[in-house]
C-alpha cells in the first residue's frame, strides 16, 4: 500500500508542477504591475519603474518564458518564491498568511464535520419525521445560498445584536483588537469575541452538505441485506444501524471530508474577505488586484498542494476503512 | 435501453390499465407524469419560467431603462415612479434587476447545458476507450480540478492591458471561464457510471457485432445515463448562477458596466442599513431563481428514479388521493392524466 501511495504522491507532485507553471505563465502574461506604478505621485519615469522591478527580480522587459525560467530556478535552488512589486518577500508573508487562515478555519472545519455527520445519522434514523424534514430542508436551503451572502447575513445579524445590546459583544471583522493589553483572561475574551462570528457563520453554512451526504448514504444502507440479517439475528434497530450500517456509510463521507477540507482552505476567500481576516484566500484576490505575479502563483501552488494532500488522505482513508478496495 | 426492460412499477401499472387498447406508454411520458404529480417541482418550474419571462419582457413594464439617470431621484427608496427605488447613481433599480436577472439566467443556462455536454462526451470517451486514453484524459481532468477556478476567473476578468477584456463583454468571459472549470466533477461521475455499463453484456454484444463506437455510445451508453445528465443540467445551472453571484459579490467576475444579480447584491452590501432596498430586491430574485431550480431538481430526481421513496409528500398524496382508485383500473388512468 505504501508503494501505491508513493506512486500517487509522485503523480500529484507532477500535477502541482504543471498547474503552478500554467498559473505562472498565465499570470505573467496578463498581470502588468508597471501600469499601477504609473499612478504614483510623483509619477516615475518608465526607466525608473523598470529599474526598480529589475532589482526585485520582476524585470518587465524579459519575455514570459525567460521570467518563468528565472522564477523556477530560484525556487528549485533556493526555495525563493520571489518578491512582490512593493518589495515584500513572498516566503515571509506566506508564513503569516497560512497561520491566519489555519486559525480561522480549523475550529469551523471540526465543528462542521461533527455536527454534519451527527445530524446526518440523527435524521436518517428518523426519516420523514418532523425533525428530519426540518433539518434536511435547512440543509437544502444552504445549498441555494451563495456562501458569501450567507456570511454577510450572519455578519448583519451580529451587528444587530451588538446594536440592540448597546455594546460591542461580537467583533464582526478582524482577528484581535490592536494594542489590547491586559491579562490572559482579557486576551482570551477578546479572542472569543473575534472568533465567534466567523466560526459560527462558516459552520452553519458548511454542515448542510455533510448532513445530506451522511443521511443519504446511511439510508442507502439501512435497508441492505446485511443490516436485515443483523436485525434477524436479534439486534435492535439502533444496534444494527450503529454497528453495521453506519460503518459502511461513513466510507464515502470520509472520502468527501478529505476533499472538502482543501476546498474550505483554498476556498476561504469569501470568509476572509467578508470578515477581514487577511489569510491566504484574501491574499490571492488582492495579489491579482495589485498585479502581483509571484504572490498569485504562490497562493495557487498552495491551493494545489492542499488539494493533493487531501486527495492522498482520501485514498489512504479509503484503503484503511474499506477492505474491499483493492490497491494496485 | 435496458431501462425500458427493467421492471418499472409505474410502467407496469399503466400498461396493466390499458388492457384493451394495447398501448404502451413511453418512458418519457411516464417521467413527465411523475414530474407533474410532484407539486413542489411543478411550482419550481413555474417560478423559473416566470422569472425567465420576466427577465425578457419585464423591461417593457417599467418606464426607465438601465442607462438613464434620474437626477431628481438618487438613492431613493421605492416610490410610485420607481417601483424598486433607485441606485446611488440614480438608475432605476427595477430596470437593473430585470437586466441582471437575464444575465444571471443566461450564464446559468449556458454553463449548465454546455458543461454537461462536454462532461458527457469526455466521460463516455474515457470509459469507452479505456486504458491509455482513459489514463491520459483522467490526468488532464484531475489537473484541471486542481486549478483553483477563482484565481483564473480573477486573472481572466481583471487582466488589464491585454485587450481581451475590452473586446469581449465580461459576462461572456465569465461564461467561458466557468465552462472550463465546471465540467470535471460531472465527467468523473459519468466515467465511473459508463465504466460499469461497458461491462454489461449488451454493450459487449454490440461491440462484437462490429457496431461503430459512436453508435454504441449514442444508443447504449447515453440513454442509460440520461437521467443523470438531466439532473446534472439543473444542478449545473444552479451552480453557475451561484458561482456568478459569489464571484461578482466579492468584486471579480462580472464588471460594472454589465449588470448581474451578483453585481447588484455586491454593490449594495456596504450600505445595507441606509439603502436596504438595493440589497433585498436582487437578493430575493436570486433566492427565487436558485430555490425554484432546487425544487425542480428534487422532482426530476424522483421522476427518473422508479424505486424512489424520497418524496414522501408526493407518495402520500398519491396514496391518499388514488389509493381507492388503484384497484379498479380504469378510474386511475383518468386521474393520473
Amino acid at each position: 500500500m505504501l508503494r501505491y501511495l508513493a506512486k500517487r504522491a509522485l503523480t500529484y507532485v507532477f500535477m502541482i508542477f504543471l498547474t503552478t507553471s500554467a498559473g505562472y505563465l498565465l499570470a505573467v502574461s496578463t498581470l502588468q504591475p508597471a501600469l499601477l506604478e504609473q499612478e504614483r505621485i510623483p509619477r516615475p519615469t518608465p526607466e525608473q519603474v523598470v529599474n526598480s522591478f529589475r532589482l526585485k527580480g520582476l524585470d518587465p522587459t524579459l519575455n514570459p518564458w525567460e521570467r518563468y525560467v528565472d522564477w523556477l530556478t530560484a525556487i528549485l535552488t533556493r526555495w525563493d518564491w520571489g518578491r512582490s512589486p512593493n518589495g515584500a518577500f513572498i516566503n515571509a508573508e506566506f508564513g503569516d498568511r497560512v497561520w491566519i487562515s489555519t486559525r480561522l478555519f480549523l475550529a469551523s472545519i471540526i465543528l462542521t464535520l461533527v455536527i454534519g455527520v451527527a445530524l446526518g445519522v440523527f435524521t436518517a434514523a428518523r426519516q420523514y419525521k418532523a425533525s428530519d424534514r426540518a433539518i434536511t430542508s435547512y440543509s437544502y436551503l444552504m445549498y441555494i445560498v451563495p456562501a458569501p451572502i450567507a456570511y454577510f447575513l450572519v455578519q448583519l445579524g451580529a451587528i444587530n445584536i451588538n446594536e440592540s445590546v448597546g455594546e460591542r459583544v461580537f467583533f464582526v471583522t478582524g482577528i484581535s483588537t490592536p494594542g489590547l493589553d491586559g491579562d490572559g483572561w482579557a486576551q482570551f475574551v477578546d479572542m472569543l469575541a473575534h472568533y465567534a462570528v466567523p466560526t459560527f457563520a462558516i459552520t452553519i453554512v458548511g454542515w448542510g452538505a455533510y448532513q445530506i451526504a451522511q443521511r443519504q448514504y446511511l439510508l442507502d444502507n439501512v435497508n441492505a441485506d446485511f443490516v436485515r440479517t443483523a436485525r434477524a439475528k436479534g439486534l435492535t434497530r439502533n444496534q444494527a444501524i450503529s454497528r453495521h450500517a453506519l460503518r459502511v456509510s461513513f466510507i464515502p463521507v470520509a472520502q468527501s471530508i478529505a476533499f472538502t477540507i482543501p476546498a474550505i482552505f483554498a476556498g476561504g476567500f469569501f470568509a476572509e474577505k467578508i470578515f477581514a481576516w487577511h489569510g491566504v484566500g484574501s491574499w490571492s484576490i488582492d495579489s491579482i488586484a495589485l498585479q502581483d505575479v509571484n504572490a498569485a502563483t504562490a497562493t495557487l501552488a498552495y491551493g494545489s498542494v492542499i488539494f493533493a494532500v487531501g486527495a492522498i488522505l482520501a485514498d489512504f482513508a479509503t484503503t484503511l476503512v474499506d477492505p474491499r478496495v483493492r490497491v494496485q | 435501453m435496458t431501462n425500458l426492460n427493467t421492471i418499472d412499477p409505474a410502467a407496469v401499472l399503466d400498461e396493466g390499465k390499458f388492457g384493451d387498447d394495447e398501448v404502451v406508454i413511453g418512458k418519457s411520458r411516464i417521467i413527465l407524469r411523475r414530474f407533474l404529480r410532484n407539486r413542489t417541482a411543478v411550482a419550481g418550474l413555474a417560478i423559473f419560467l416566470a422569472l425567465t419571462l420576466f427577465s425578457f419582457i419585464g423591461g417593457f413594464f417599467g418606464s426607465w431603462d438601465k442607462e438613464t439617470i434620474d437626477p431628481f431621484n438618487i438613492g431613493m427608496p421605492p416610490s410610485a415612479e420607481h417601483p424598486l427605488g433607485t441606485s446611488q447613481a440614480g438608475i432605476d433599480l427595477y430596470a437593473l434587476t430585470v437586466e441582471g436577472t437575464r444575465v444571471s439566467i443566461l450564464i446559468g443556462v449556458v454553463v449548465g447545458l454546455v458543461s454537461v455536454l462536454i462532461a458527457a462526451v469526455y466521460g463516455c470517451t474515457m470509459a469507452f476507450f479505456g486504458r491509455k486514453v482513459d489514463k491520459v484524459m483522467l490526468f488532464i481532468l484531475e489537473a484541471l480540478i486542481m486549478m483553483p477556478a477563482l484565481l483564473v476567473v480573477a486573472v481572466a476578468t481583471s487582466g488589464g492591458a491585454n485587450g481581451l477584456k475590452n473586446t469581449v463583454p465580461s459576462w461572456l468571459l465569465l461564461i467561458i471561464v466557468l465552462l472550463v472549470f465546471s465540467w470535471m466533477g460531472t465527467a468523473r461521475l459519468i466515467r465511473s457510471l459508463s465504466l460499469s455499463l461497458m461491462q454489461r453484456d449488451f454493450v459487449k454484444a454490440s461491440q462484437y457485432m462490429g457496431i461503430p463506437p459512436r453508435r454504441i455510445v449514442w444508443r447504449h451508453l447515453v440513454p442509460n445515463i440520461g437521467s443523470l445528465l438531466v439532473l446534472e443540467v439543473t444542478r449545473g445551472v444552479t451552480g453557475a448562477i451561484l458561482a456568478e453571484v459569489a464571484f461578482s459579490f466579492i468584486g471579480i467576475g462580472i464588471k460594472v458596466p454589465d449588470v448581474s444579480l451578483g453585481v447588484l447584491i455586491g454593490q449594495s452590501t456596504s450600505q445595507v442599513s441606509t439603502f436596504p432596498w438595493m440589497f433585498w430586491a436582487p437578493l430575493i430574485v436570486m433566492f427565487l431563481l436558485t430555490g425554484s431550480l432546487a425544487m425542480m431538481n428534487d422532482g426530476l430526481r424522483d421522476a427518473f428514479d422508479p424505486s424512489s421513496s424520497s418524496v414522501g409528500r408526493a407518495k402520500r398524496k398519491k396514496a391518499s388521493g388514488k389509493a381507492t382508485g388503484k384497484i379498479p383500473s380504469g378510474t386511475t388512468q383518468k386521474k393520473i392524466k
